[in-house]
């Protein structure tokens, strides 16, 4: 089996390596087969994650839903049953009344319209309104549900892939360093932000929103200045 | 009140006759004890029967009068939207005729099929974009007819596989497979023809 090109820029249609003639070939996001090849459908990076899988890592501002990502959404609908959710998505996901720890049908949650909410994304597909649930799959809330106060920071996907993989990005270790603040990122580009003062949220925001394209060295001399602006 | 002389136009609305003298025929219904007319065309008397009784007053409309589903009618739907609980269609063709306005029904979990109700994964049954053959169950809600494919013969006629577009083959109650990548999808398959029985049409 030819070594994948890991790493490797392609656009889309770009045929990125051949279908090996024997052992598995598991491919995620943004690459499909196509005449005896394996060929992308967007633009961006070829990665393989530890298990393997080979994907593409492309940046964009539109929100696919896709099945275990966690996501920030803010409730637009009550119905008797469910939450609609909007989550940046092409449909609007349904959050059941009683996927949040220790809900019954006598102990609703008790969220309205326009609230956030962190919760993942129990399933999606292509033509339907994706399924969220706030607790994990053993029940617990994990930090999920409600999410009270603060502020919503919209950035690109792969920044919040960033935000969220690990090692943690240089910009969150640099200010948690220097403020106080919680922080809850959604996959859909979305970033919910608090803190003690509006100061210290509104200087978190810029601070993550600036991050994208910096190294980690331009990004903690960013961060050292705006922590010594702020005094 | 004596109605006007045969063969004359008359207007949707306007009052024919009292139920005293007449009864009522196509294109007339009562109200209040008067006949009244309710489509557009000209006025026909038809004489008492063997009998005896009432003359019957007819309107005859020159334009086909539209077409309505009603429950108990077998519909050919288009899916528009499929949701947790509930796929959203259109409604194209009543029978064998196709209707020149698009009606909304609704095909509800419980509806799909007849065994297993609760356990409906609509995403499983239904695609956006899918051909379905659906008995109308009643006139439903102010937004759509409520529909149903709860018997063999109801459900997926036609779908297009959703990588390549082409039309699928059946393979089964529950499954139609792509003929060019072999690709299985679900629906809730309608059988058609042959089977286990064939479908009474």
């Amino acid at each position: 089996m030819s070594a994948a090109p890991v790493g490797k820029v392609v656009g889309p249609g770009d045929k990125v390596l051949d279908i090996p003639a024997q052992g598995t070939l598991r491919l995620s996001a943004g690459l499909t087969t196509h005449e005896g090849g394996v060929v992308s459908t967007k633009g961006g990076v070829l990665r393989s994650t530890r298990n393997g899988q080979y994907f593409l890592e492309g940046r964009q501002k539109r929100y696919i839903p896709a099945e275990a990502d966690v996501v920030v959404g803010t409730v637009v609908d009550k119905h008797s049953e469910n939450f609609m959710v909007d989550i940046g998505g092409p449909f609007n996901a349904v959050l059941p009344q009683l996927s949040f720890e220790g809900a019954t049908r006598r102990n609703r949650p008790n969220i309205s319209s326009g609230d956030l909410v962190y919760g993942r994304v129990v399933s999606a597909h292509r033509d339907t309104d994706p399924v969220l649930s706030c607790t994990d799959s053993a029940g617990r809330a994990a930090g999920f549900g409600h999410l009270k106060g603060g502020m919503v920071l919209q950035v690109s996907t792969s920044l919040a892939r960033q935000l969220l993989g690990s090692p943690t990005a240089p910009v969150l270790e640099a200010l948690g360093g220097g403020l106080q603040f919680e922080m809850a990122v959604g996959l859909n580009g979305r970033v919910w932000l608090s803190a003690p003062t509006a100061a210290t949220a509104v200087l978190v925001a810029n601070a993550i929103a600036e991050s994208e394209f910096k190294t980690p060295t331009q990004v903690r001399t960013m961060v050292a200045r705006y922590l010594s602006a702020v005094g | 009140m004596a109605a006007p002389a045969a063969g004359t136009p008359v207007c949707a609305g306007d009052r024919l006759g009292e139920t005293s003298e007449y009864e009522a025929g196509e294109g007339v219904y009562v109200r209040d004890g008067f006949l009244i007319a309710s489509v557009v065309g000209r006025q026909r008397v038809e004489a008492a029967g063997d009998k005896g009784g009432k003359p019957t007053l007819h309107v005859t409309s020159t334009d086909r009068l539209p077409v309505v589903p009603k429950p108990g009618d077998i519909v050919t739907v288009k899916i528009s939207r499929v949701g947790q609980t509930a796929a959203q269609a259109l409604v194209m063709c009543v029978g064998r005729q196709a209707l020149s306005t698009e009606f909304k029904g609704v095909i509800r979990q419980q509806d799909v099929r007849a065994t297993e109700i609760d356990r409906v994964v609509m995403y499983d049954c239904f695609r956006p974009g899918d051909i379905v053959r659906a008995e109308v169950v009643s006139l439903g809600d102010a937004r759509s007819y409520y529909l149903s494919t709860a018997r063999n013969e109801l459900g997926v006629v036609y779908a297009r596989s959703a990588t390549t577009g082409l039309p699928m083959v059946h393979t089964g109650w529950t499954s139609m497979q792509c003929p060019d990548t072999q690709a299985e999808e679900k629906r809730k398959v309608a059988a058609l023809g042959g089977g286990k029985e064939a479908p009474a049409q």
